[in-house]
């Protein structure tokens, strides 16, 4: 049973939060981007997990074990997030100009590197579109288990789901993923004919 | 250990779940299978490998900042604009600068909004590089409010632009019917760009928008 200090709780709730959450943000940075595969979208996740928290500041203050606690916050607020997006509608760019010689316009793009940079970059965006095929609660087991290393127990007991249910996602995904992501990039590059 | 038992206990195995041996025997009979499970812990491999991009530098200060900050009414208006709020739907747009901008003609999207419903419009400006202390204005019309800046028809602050998407997101909430559109600014230096966002209030009367 966890207690909560006396000086912590009369402390203001801002100096609590900073104290507990700011250790824990590149984490869920780092967790959110594997869901969402985009620096944006993980820092809006982020962003919106942390205002959801900072009234629950005291009841933070009693759990021991914070991150996987806070993991389950990030996920369910990451599958809410992306139902909600899916409900709504997308639009295009909207925008005109002033000015036809906008320095803005003509900011150079990132620089391409050498080849192994440029294949490793390829790799990487194929590794991330295949993520994208999956849906948000495969996705989200791929990077809890496979990734941050939780085993499917500890899952079943953070995101209140169903061992049966995990198990069965995280097989679908994994099946998806090497359908999405054929062999040879893996094989290290070696070609032994031609 | 058949290629069928394999198969079904391929999961158990890459979870180190699995007796080894007969699966090994197996493996070094069968090539099919010897793939598969290679194909399989490479695909492992590579999602293990694959590293988020770093964290922005100020991105910690500032989310944290801002959700200790949400409640305090009233504090720093400027930076509560950018705060994304749990709202019913959103809107994305996309907003491009730098090299990927390509349109010269003034594109008008339309949002939906309904009377007295909160409706956050979500912007993403693609910058081709980071752009420090660049500068949001938004021109609000008639009957449009930014959610908890009653009665501003212009707010404008200063915030850093990273290189790629940047998210601004925007509750906006209808008092009543609107006629003009909103102009969201951005300006760097010399250099300004200028959005425009129109309302429709028939749409969003439409049920289930």
């Amino acid at each position: 049973m966890s207690t909560v200090s006396p000086y912590r709780k009369a402390r203001p709730a801002e100096l609590n939060f900073d104290d507990l959450l700011r250790p824990q943000v590149e984490y869920l940075y780092r967790l959110a981007w594997r869901f969402t595969g985009s620096v944006a979208d993980a820092e809006d996740l982020v962003q919106d997990v942390l205002l959801k928290l900072f009234p629950r500041t005291e009841e933070m203050l009693a759990i021991q074990k914070l991150r996987p606690w806070l993991a389950r916050v990030l996920y369910h607020q990451y599958v809410d997030s992306v139902r909600q997006r899916a409900r709504s509608p997308a639009l295009e760019v909207v925008g005109d100009t002033e000015g036809d010689d906008d320095p803005l316009d003509t900011l150079p793009a990132a620089v391409a590197g050498p080849d192994e940079q440029a294949e490793q970059g390829a790799w990487r965006e194929r590794l991330v579109a295949a993520l994208g095929q999956l849906n948000p609660e495969q996705r989200a087991v791929i990077a809890m288990h496979d990734v941050e290393g939780y085993s499917l127990e500890e899952l079943e007991t953070m995101l209140e789901t169903p061992l049966g249910t995990l198990k069965s996602r995280l097989h679908r995904a994994r099946q998806r993923l090497r359908a999405l992501l054929p062999m040879e990039p893996f094989s290290g590059g070696k070609r032994v004919n031609g | 250990m058949e290629c069928l038992d394999l198969r079904s206990r391929l999961d158990d195995y890459l979870d180190g779940r699995l007796d080894e041996r007969p699966l090994r025997e197996h493996l070094s009979a069968c090539a099919d299978c010897r793939n598969l499970v290679q194909h399989a812990q490479a695909v492992q491999e590579g999602l293990r490998k694959l590293s988020p991009p770093e964290v922005h530098p100020a991105f910690v200060d500032r989310a944290i900042l801002r959700a200790t900050r949400q409640n305090a009414v009233g504090a720093h208006p400027r930076v509560r604009a950018l705060v994304g709020m749990a709202l019913a739907a959103s809107v994305v747009l996309g907003l491009s600068l730098g090299a990927f901008f390509s349109l010269r003609e003034a594109t008008v999207q339309t949002v939906a909004l309904t009377i007295e419903k909160p409706e956050t419009v979500r912007m993403v400006f693609n910058s081709a590089k980071p752009l420090r202390a660049a500068t949001v204005s938004l021109l609000l019309p008639e009957n449009v409010e930014v959610v908890g800046y009653a009665g501003q028809r212009e707010l404008t602050w200063q915030t850093d632009l990273r290189e790629g998407q940047n998210l601004l997101q925007l509750p906006l909430i209808a008092r009543g019917a609107v006629k003009d559109d909103l102009l969201a600014r951005l300006s760097h230096g010399a250099s300004t760009k200028t959005f425009r966002v129109k309302f429709d209030m028939a749409k969003a009367n439409t049920p289930g928008m």
